[in-house]
């Protein structure tokens, strides 16, 4: 075995928020400070709502909803959308110096080298998942996991992930705000198609514990260490404090107003071959998230990969349209044209309001 | 305008290596990212900039690029005080990628020390080595993943 890295794992314990996520700022900082090998921080956070650093948390949230189930919230320092996080959702940190032998380079390099680790880890557990280029872990289409990241100082870089061991789809439809909301509120079941569980998946309910001996198992593998189990020393738990106070129990950072506002809209379109609905939220001018519905024949897979194509992307007419182009197949939507996709998701654009 | 290996650098500015470049008139800097920086990167869907009148040393992060789910560095390639920020890319980020050293420009900068720091970015020779190698360390872990 070669270079042994850092292990903090915490089992048995809900982690609440302020911790965790200072914890994981914690391992680029001691990589960079500490000269710390790479360090995997393995936990799971109290019922939670976590927000990508510049996402507008108040469209992002029902706020009032998480206060009233006692749901905390929080901002993250990596990028990307909402999750929900909670005593059967595995979060993952990696503090890591870019340059590490065998993590392949660039940013789309990082994300499939961290992927591949996590698949190999679902396969152990009898889940044949897949990259989804170019930042999720999917099977089958539907999303099992998302990966985010941080470049820190100097070359160390943080990486972000959550795996759903298993999930509480009426928590989360009742306490985020869009655009699934819309969704919900017309009866579709748009979460069992465009999400999925490990316990869904391996057909049996998978004990945390499993999940992370084999995704410790899997970085092993991969990149060809061994794990020491430790916890931070006094310098780290000085950092580790130092984040909580300035970042993750500050208002100013909780609610950051360095983002743009997101808006959303609702684009509705007659086609030869049904009703194409799109429900788009939009952050400046990209498209944070979209939806992709109405009575047309598809499959799930290839509506939730067009949709995946075009979150965190230029919401421009021609960006929307090269991106498409990359990815579409004519007749995989019977009836439908890329022209009429277009289309309706320009007029969810026009008809955009802050929420 | 220098094409390496399919990049456009152009010559008569300097560059960084994280990526940033920098025009300079005078005592007065306007930087961006460059096109490598943009082909690698993809879509940029926020710029989080420092504010005007702050000062910068090079080197410093002074700001934050996102680009699907990763939040990179913007790296002041020259020390001084931030004079202006572009922003029109508070309405439309992928000004950066259309145009990195155009409509794309991120903030200018009033130089303190122009002289004695851009000796330490590159151009020329030095510039077409350091893209060559930044290729061909991707092209070498792309074969060793297959």
């Amino acid at each position: 075995m070669g270079e042994q890295w850092r292990l903090f794992r915490h089992e048995g314990v809900s982690v609440p928020t302020a911790e965790g996520l200072a914890l994981d700022d914690t391992l680029p900082w001691a990589v960079v400070n500490q000269s710390s090998p790479p360090i995997l921080h393995l936990y799971n956070f109290v019922p939670s709502a976590i927000v990508g650093k510049y996402q507008d948390i108040e469209a992002a949230l029902r706020l009032d909803r998480c206060r009233a189930r006692g749901i905390e919230y929080n901002r993250r320092s990596t990028g990307g959308g909402t999750v929900i996080m909670g005593p059967t959702v595995v979060a993952l940190g990696l503090g890591i110096n870019v340059d590490y032998p065998g993590l392949k380079k660039g940013i789309g390099g990082v994300f499939e080298s961290l992927a591949s680790v996590l698949i190999s880890s679902m396969e152990t557990l009898g889940v044949n998942a897949g990259f989804r280029p170019k930042n999720d872990i999917e099977v089958g289409g539907r999303k099992l996991a998302g990966l985010s990241a941080a470049s820190e100082e100097g070359r160390a870089l943080l990486f972000h992930t959550s795996l759903l061991v298993d999930f509480d789809v009426d928590l989360m439809t009742d306490i985020m705000n869009a655009p699934v909301i819309k969704l919900q509120d017309k009866g579709y079941n748009c979460f069992s198609q465009r999400m999925t569980t490990i316990n869904e998946l391996a057909g049996r309910a998978v004990p945390m514990s499993e999940v992370m001996d084999a995704i410790q198992a899997s970085f092993e593998n991969e990149f060809k260490i061994s794990f020491r189990p430790d916890r931070p020393n006094e310098k780290e738990l000085e950092a580790l404090e130092g984040f909580i106070k300035n970042r993750y129990t500050k208002t100013e950072w909780i609610f950051s107003n360095r983002h743009p506002r997101t808006r959303m809209g609702v684009g509705q379109l007659k086609t030869p071959g049904g009703l194409l609905e799109v429900y788009l939220s939009l952050s400046g001018s990209s498209i944070e998230n979209l939806m992709i519905t109405g009575d047309f024949f598809s499959t799930t897979e290839y509506i939730n990969l067009l949709e995946n194509t075009l979150k965190w992307t230029s919401a421009h007419k021609e960006s929307i349209i090269a991106n498409l182009e990359a990815v579409w197949k004519e007749g995989a939507i019977h009836g439908v044209s890329m022209d009429a996709l277009v289309d309706a998701i320009l007029k969810a654009k026009e008809g955009q309001v802050r929420l | 305008m220098a094409d390496i290996k399919g990049y456009n650098m152009p010559d008569e500015l300097y560059y960084h290596k994280e990526n940033s470049w920098a025009r300079v008139e005078g005592t007065k800097v306007t930087v961006g990212m460059t096109d490598l920086f943009q082909k690698e990167a993809g879509d940029i869907v926020f710029v989080d900039l420092p504010d005007e009148g702050d000062d910068v040393s090079q080197g410093e992060v002074c700001g934050k690029i996102q680009s699907r789910k990763w939040i990179g560095k913007l790296v002041s390639p020259v020390s001084g005080e931030i004079v202006e920020t572009n922003e029109d890319l508070d309405d439309d980020t992928g000004l950066i990628n259309q145009d990195p050293y155009g409509k794309g420009w991120i903030l200018k900068i009033e130089a303190s020390d122009l002289e004695s720091e851009l000796a330490n970015l590159m151009q020329g020779q030095a510039l077409v080595a350091f893209v060559e190698a930044e290729i061909k360390r991707s092209e070498e872990e792309k074969a060793k993943a297959k």
